[in-house]
């Protein structure tokens, strides 16, 4: 990768998504959506692992590619980066429970790299980041109210 | 299955066990229904809305 394009680069995100036995209903609605977002140019996917943690702790990971009918993934596999190592096999599984299954999504956020080039190039430096849950929006709100009511 | 070979002996990037997010324990615990808690997010966040001042 050249420095140009590093400058460019986008801040890279994962998640992990977990599915408890007997709680997966994959119906492509997942696929659909990552592929649109890719299409759109929101996102780049980088890498996708699927993980598997037996009842014993023991983790097996799959290549998309080993996934039969990918369908529409096919496309996104092709051009996967796979930027994740096997030691990061063993730190992702941490979180997972036994006997659950759950997808591994690397991807570079495409819709904020020319934001952060500029902020780059303006002198800034990225001292923190974060994802604010929801539920804490939630635990906030109920706050306010709760305060509200016993000020009333 | 076996990961590719190039996966193996790699210095990885998540650097650290990761441990399961507090989103996911919150998100099951006992409260208002899901639907009536995603209306009070969305109007928290609607454009042009402010949280009161107590």
């Amino acid at each position: 990768m050249t420095q140009t394009s590093l400058d460019q680069l986008g801040p890279v995100d994962y998640v992990v998504v977990e599915f408890p036995v007997g709680q997966s209903n994959f119906t492509g609605e997942m696929a659909d959506e990552l592929v649109a977002l890719t299409a759109a140019g929101t996102i780049r996917v980088i890498d996708i692992l699927i993980l598997t943690k037996d009842a014993d702790g023991s983790v097996e990971a799959t290549e998309l590619s080993d996934v039969e009918n990918l369908g529409p993934l096919q496309q996104l596999e092709a051009e996967l980066a796979e930027l994740l190592a096997e030691e990061d096999v063993v730190n992702l599984a941490a979180a997972m429970e036994p006997g659950s299954t759950a997808g591994v999504l690397i991807w570079e956020n495409l819709w904020a790299a020319p934001f952060a080039a500029a902020a780059r190039r303006s002198g800034g430096q990225l001292i923190a980041d974060g994802r604010i849950p929801i539920q804490a929006i939630i635990a906030a709100i109920e706050a306010d109210d709760d305060e509200l009511i016993e000020g009333a | 299955m076996p990961l590719r070979p190039a996966r193996v002996g790699r210095v990885g990037v998540i650097g650290h066990p990761v441990a399961k997010t507090a989103v996911v324990a919150a998100a099951v615990t006992p409260g208002p229904s899901p639907v009536a808690k995603t209306a009070v997010v969305a109007a928290a966040v609607t454009p042009g809305r402010r949280r009161r001042r107590i």
